[in-house]
């Protein structure tokens, strides 16, 4: 389906709102980049540290689906692009997640073994 | 945004005809190649993180040894303000705001994205010269792989973005120009998504 080149791109209209989406995302990334940096280089618990940099990144990358890929979840968005995006972060979820959960399973089962042979070793 | 959006990115509008319609199936089939890229960063994040602990590193160089703080800082200034400057190109080309500033917008993203490469090498130089090249242990294998391919992706997006302004410059801003421009937003910004991962995972969390 084709539409008419209108040429009537009404620009400050909707241009002030993106600009605007734009801005919002830079300072919003800013301040998550900024704040991961400062949460490493803080005097923080090793375990809080970790979470805080965690925490911003996925903030962050909500961030720019939203304000610089555009991606929409509340409707906004056209339905293949976001099953692709869903579908795509399930997979991830499986093979990056299960690969990590494998392999930090078989290396506490291989090599922490200290407290487990002691456990075990008496008998 | 009250319209809906056809495609990923900031779209074209319905005042650019069929260049609008054209970009939905174009940029979305471009999006399904990204998505899969991302599965295989997914896995390479996966992997670093499996080799991040004392066998992984197998006896060679560590996190505190290579890693150098403010580099990374300096690399992720250059892709977020890189990142933000491709909105300028998107927003240049959906207002019709002539081709020069495409062309300067264009100009700046890669110009950013250099510097971004140019931090990225001295830092890989700095680390092979330590010892940590990719034979030493699975960690480094995973750490040159991952953060190698990004930056193999960083060097492509710049390659495109000449590709591109020598088609503004032939061809002027038509229908099919603007739609590759639309997709290279998506690599672009896409790039700088897999980054944070990169900074955060990679980066940060070994040297917190």
């Amino acid at each position: 389906m084709t539409k008419p080149n209108t040429g009537e791109l009404d620009p400050q209209d909707s241009a002030g709102s993106e600009i605007k989406s734009y801005t919002i995302g830079f300072t919003a990334s800013l301040f998550l980049t900024v704040g991961a940096f400062a949460a490493a280089m803080s005097d923080l618990p090793l375990r809080w540290k970790i979470a805080c940099i965690c925490a911003a990144a996925i903030l962050q990358i909500v961030v720019h689906m939203r304000n610089f890929l555009h991606l929409s979840f509340s409707g906004g968005q056209s339905r293949e692009d976001l099953l692709l995006v869903l579908f795509s972060a399930t997979l991830l979820v499986i093979m990056a997640g299960g690969t990590w959960y494998i392999m930090s399973d078989l290396s506490g089962r291989m090599h922490d073994t200290d407290a487990a042979m002691h456990e075990v070793q008496p008998r | 945004m009250s319209e809906t959006n056809l495609y990923p990115g900031l779209n074209l509008g319905d005042g650019h005809g069929e260049a609008h319609d054209q970009a939905e199936t174009t940029v979305f089939g471009f999006w399904v190649f990204l998505m899969s890229d991302l599965i295989i960063f997914g896995i390479l994040f996966a992997s670093y993180a499996s080799y991040l602990d004392p066998i992984g590193m197998a006896g060679g160089p560590g996190p505190q040894d290579l890693f150098d703080f403010k580099s990374v800082a300096i690399q992720t200034a250059f892709l977020l303000v890189g990142g933000a400057a491709y909105g300028d190109v998107s927003l240049a080309v959906k207002y019709d705001q002539g081709r020069g500033k495409v062309a300067a917008w264009l100009l700046l993203c890669a110009a950013l994205g250099a510097g971004f490469l140019f931090f990225e090498v001295k830092d890989f130089i700095t680390q092979a010269g330590k010892g940590g090249t990719p034979q030493v242990s699975g960690w480094l294998s995973s750490y040159w792989t991952l953060v190698g391919l990004h930056g193999v992706h960083v060097l492509s997006g710049i390659l495109w973005i000449f590709a591109m302004i020598a088609q503004i410059a032939t061809r002027g801003l038509d229908g099919v120009v603007k739609v590759r421009l639309s997709m290279l937003g998506v690599f672009w910004h896409f790039l700088d998504l897999i980054w944070v991962g990169i900074f955060s995972l990679v980066f940060l969390v070994p040297l917190a």
